[in-house]
């Protein structure tokens, strides 16, 4: 599956790369929500994986900008330290797919972006 | 210039040998600081130069730690190069790799994060952190702390107690999230003795840290009647967030409060608990508060009003207040068809008022 | 003695007293900021900010931007401003009747519509034409406010009247903010204790020359251009140096209108922003701490050092004379307002040392330094120059070096903002040309501005933006 990362800090970003390349996908990332949706429009992911509090555009507008002009095909993932309802029911109102919330287990990350690969499959 | 050196004590400071002695020391006073920089510039950059080194290095451990693949017993020792071994000494790369551990392990649960303690610990990186823990400067001492806990180290719990309601603020909201790091909701009994008082950075601290844990019943209402306010605002904080029913008439006595804020924060926390009688005690309270708490009365009654307190709403859109009529059609709006058709008659009265009715209408649309 | 030996020697005690004064004003300075500022950077050091971006419990805040005739970089500016880290947040841009395409782009891009708007007007403003939202559910947080023009203050009242949220923070809209600006003026109003914090300021840093993209600041240099860079000392100076330390003695009178937040309940309290002065941003904070002193309620105005705003400074003596001319007005005019306050012990420092330093140094100093300038010419013409006269003027002159090379030094030790080796060599240089080159012409454009003031021509004067030239691109 090919998979769109976007998160700005270096570590996280690094970590979360290396996971999912070793479930298997191709991972592209991005350090910023400007970059996440150029690369998104021109490499078309299957599974947007965003962080909220980002440089340029926030999380919430690139769930808004896919689910526009993917509205099916393009889950997208929310990874965030904002655990607060408010924000998580935001999220979903938009059209998230699936919040994670930081602290958060690469284990459980990996079972979580299986779900959105099998889908496809079927 | 004779008659000013006769006459003029002037003369002694402007002499010229003392102008040129002044002078001379700032000329100094310049170079030196000239050098000073260029030189302090000159450690500075070298030692970034290093940083970019020891953030790859201590990237590469960390990376290794989260992702280790095998069975983690405490004895197993994640392989580390004799490089890293050697550099741990060095103040600088130390300080790195702990700041950078501190952050991964802040990021990240389950075995991963277990992984990067073990890596802390057999790297014996702990010892530093107490060591710190004595140091005479605060700024070094919380950090301590905070380190402790972030990396869950609860062996040294006692160590960190006392420090609770330590004289320096920094300190004791280090240690204060220390303990309920440690014991969850039971880590809050340093309310019971706490003389300081808590600002709201620190509660707004507390409560997110609980709010990763799992609640636990603890009992409340000691903190109600604490003499230190800041306890009981962070109790009616509590009460709210976890929804606590039982403790709604300890609150209500919060309502006659002497001080301002415990009253506002009573009001504020009836928004999340309440029964059929409270807005009925709220309204009793109302022409005894000022303007701000009368606002937050108006406000709660949005979400816990029902139609029996339409009336009251309804003569307060005579007040001449502008915010208030607006928070009383907003509420009537909300309270149900009833309210809403009560304000379709007011609107005519006035033109302001007739302007709030179609915005309160326009946001029940939306 | 002589009548001239009598005014020679009385000029010259005078000149050692001005520099004597101002020398301890430096040394108070230089100690009280490095205290302050010490304790600032070591208190946040370990902070996690990002905490607050989404707590319940964070206070509620209004960002409040008045453009006017910003069309060129408007839509990235609001855009960088949604995505501030910052949950409990408003964003509010009041287009001050702009006659650019300003409002249609907005429209346009944001997918506004006209909302009907009960605005509760607390401050009396120039009536609103229109209250914009968005239909977009992820840009329901900027409201879009037409109004008729009536300057900065009066977009600002506008803005006060529609803000519903406790705090504003206030914003030019072409401003360069970090990402994590609102968090960080957000947190010493969360500190308050004994002491209410009616106000925090934060530094605002030269933008010029650094490479900006879609509204976020890329890379930091140091401007290239002599006026900018000199600027850029200035800023230093001024923020990091004397804010922090009259923060430190609470006798801060200054937060500058380009960036910095306030307790709204406190800003309408004192009647919001005053639209018949030039100098608005002085003069609220001015009434706002008066307020409190006339109240006794005991106060607090915090500064945060952090570089968290970029601004583009003028980069010709026209536009540079203009601004340095409305500030001497808006000086004038704040000091005027408030002369009650001038020794009176009752406003405390506020009374006894903020303003009779503002009134001494800030207004008096061009005053006094040109009347200093005019007699050395005099004397030196009569012949009555002595070499002890000559030194004063030039150890005054290196006080100031020395004083602007401490700066440099706060700057290096603290936030290091310019990387590169040589622009160290460069500030320096600044440092000891300002004296010569800059200084002169800052102080003949106060002499100017207290001579518009006394023909009584108010206006603003129009500052043509230079935009962020070079290496700008403009996407939207």
């Amino acid at each position: 599956m090919k998979i769109l990362v976007a998160e700005d800090d270096e570590l996280m970003l690094k970590m979360l790369e290396f996971r999912l390349r070793k479930d298997g996908h191709e991972v592209i990332v991005t350090h910023d929500g400007r970059e996440a949706l150029a690369k998104i429009n021109e490499l078309i992911p299957d599974l947007v994986i965003t962080d909220i509090m980002m440089p340029y555009l926030s999380g919430l507008e690139i769930i808004g900008a896919v689910k526009k002009s993917y509205p099916n095909t393009m889950p997208v993932i929310i990874i965030s330290g904002m655990g607060q309802e408010s924000v998580v029911l935001e999220a979903f109102q938009l059209g998230a797919d699936d919040y994670i919330t930081k602290p958060f287990s690469p284990n459980e990350l990996s079972v979580r972006v299986k779900r959105f690969d099998k889908a496809i499959i079927l | 210039m004779l008659l000013l050196k006769l006459f003029s004590p002037l003369a002694f400071f402007i002499s010229l040998r003392t102008i040129g002695v002044v002078i001379l020391v700032f000329t100094n006073l310049i170079v030196c600081l000239l050098i000073f920089m260029l030189i302090y510039m000159y450690f500075r950059s070298k030692r970034e130069k290093n940083q970019v080194n020891y953030k790859l290095i201590s990237d590469l451990l960390i990376h290794k730690a989260v992702f280790y693949d095998g069975i983690m017993l405490p004895e197993t020792l994640i392989p580390v190069t004799k490089r890293v071994k050697k550099l741990i000494d060095n103040k600088y790369f130390r300080n790195r790799l702990t700041d950078e551990l501190v952050v991964a392990k802040k990021n990240i649960t389950g075995t991963s994060a277990e992984n990067l303690k073990h890596l802390y610990q057999q790297l014996n990186l702990e010892q530093y952190a107490l060591k710190n823990l004595k140091s005479r400067y605060w700024h070094i001492k919380a950090k301590a702390i905070q380190e402790l806990y972030l990396m869950e180290l609860k062996e040294y719990e006692f160590e960190l107690y006392p420090f609770a309601n330590d004289k320096n603020e920094l300190i004791r909201m280090e240690a204060q999230v220390a303990l309920v790091q440690f014991n969850g909701f039971e880590g809050l009994l340093f309310l019971d003795d706490i003389t300081y008082s808590i600002s709201e950075w620190q509660q707004i601290k507390l409560l997110q840290k609980l709010s990763n844990l799992p609640p636990v019943h603890v009992s409340i209402d000691s903190w109600l009647k604490s003499s230190n306010i800041s306890v009981v605002i962070f109790a009616l904080k509590l009460i709210r967030n976890y929804h606590r029913f039982e403790l709604h008439d300890a609150v209500l006595q919060c309502l006659d409060h002497p001080d301002p804020e415990v009253r506002l924060q009573a009001i504020n926390c009836f928004s999340e608990i309440y029964t059929d009688e409270t807005s009925i005690h709220l309204i009793s309270r109302f022409w005894r508060e000022g303007l701000k708490h009368q606002l937050a009365i108006i406000k709660a009654l949005q979400n816990i009003g029902s139609e029996n307190d339409n009336p009251f709403l309804l003569t307060l859109l005579h007040n001449d207040n502008y915010e208030m009529k607006l928070f009383a059609a907003r509420a009537l709006a909300r309270s149900g068809k009833k309210g809403l058709a009560s304000l379709n008659d007011y609107g005519s009265y006035d033109n302001k008022l007739n302007d709030i009715i179609i915005q309160v209408k326009g946001e029940l649309a939306a | 003695m002589n009548w001239q030996a009598f005014v020679f020697d009385g000029f010259t005690y005078l000149m050692m007293l001005y520099a004597f004064s101002l020398m301890s004003f430096y040394v108070f300075i230089g100690i009280f900021s490095v205290g302050e500022t010490r304790n600032y950077i070591r208190r946040n050091s370990f902070t996690d900010y990002r905490m607050l971006a989404s707590a319940i419990d964070a206070p509620s805040i209004t960002v409040l931007a008045p453009a006017h005739n910003e069309g060129l970089t408007i839509i990235e500016n609001v855009r960088s401003l949604l995505s501030l880290n910052y949950m409990h947040i408003e964003v509010i841009v009041i287009n001050d009747g702009s006659t650019d395409d300003s409002l249609e782009k907005l429209i346009k891009a944001y997918d506004l519509y006209k909302t009907d708007y009960f605005i509760n007007e607390q401050l009396p403003t120039q009536p609103v034409i229109a209250v914009y939202k968005s239909r977009n559910l992820v840009y329901r947080k900027l409201i879009v406010v037409d109004k008729v023009k009536g300057g900065k203050a009066d977009a600002l009242n506008v803005g006060i009247n529609i803000s519903h949220h406790d705090y504003l923070v206030i914003i030019d809209v072409d401003c360069v903010l970090e990402q994590d600006a609102i968090l960080k003026l957000a947190k010493p109003f969360l500190e308050q204790t004994d002491k209410r914090v009616i106000a925090a300021g934060g530094v605002l840093r030269i933008a010029n020359g650094c490479e900006v993209e879609g509204g976020r600041l890329v890379k930091i240099y140091l401007p290239e251009q002599f006026l900018p860079r000199i600027q850029t000392l200035e800023y230093i100076r001024s923020f990091l140096l004397s804010r922090m330390a009259w923060t430190r003695l609470n006798g801060l009178l200054l937060i500058s209108g380009a960036f910095g937040s306030f307790d709204k309940e406190i800003v309408i309290k004192c009647g919001g922003y005053n639209n018949k002065t030039v100098g608005e941003d002085m003069e609220l904070l001015v009434r706002m701490r008066r307020y409190m002193e006339e109240q006794k309620e005991p106060y607090k105005v915090s500064f945060i050092p952090d570089p968290l705003c970029w601004t583009e400074a003028p980069a010709t003596y026209k536009t540079l004379g203009i601004q340095r001319n409305r500030w001497t007005r808006g000086t004038i005019e704040t000091l005027q307002n408030h002369k009650k306050m001038f020794f009176n012990p009752k406003y405390h420092i506020l009374g006894l040392v903020s303003y009779p330093y503002w009134a001494f140094f800030e207004f008096g100093g061009p005053i006094i330094e040109t009347i200093g300038y005019f007699m050395f010419i005099v004397f030196c013409v009569v012949g009555m120059i002595s070499w002890s006269v000559f030194f004063i003027m030039i150890s005054i002159f290196s006080i100031g070096v020395l004083y602007s090379l401490f700066a440099i030094l706060m700057e290096v030790l603290t936030y290091n903002q310019y990387k590169q080796k040589r622009d160290l060599l460069r500030l320096a240089l600044v440092a000891v040309a300002e004296p010569f080159v800059f200084h002169p012409f800052v102080v003949f454009s106060a002499i100017k501005g207290n001579f518009d003031f006394l023909m009584k021509r108010h206006n603003w004067g129009n500052m043509t933006r230079q935009g962020f030239t070079h290496r700008h691109k403009t996407k939207s």
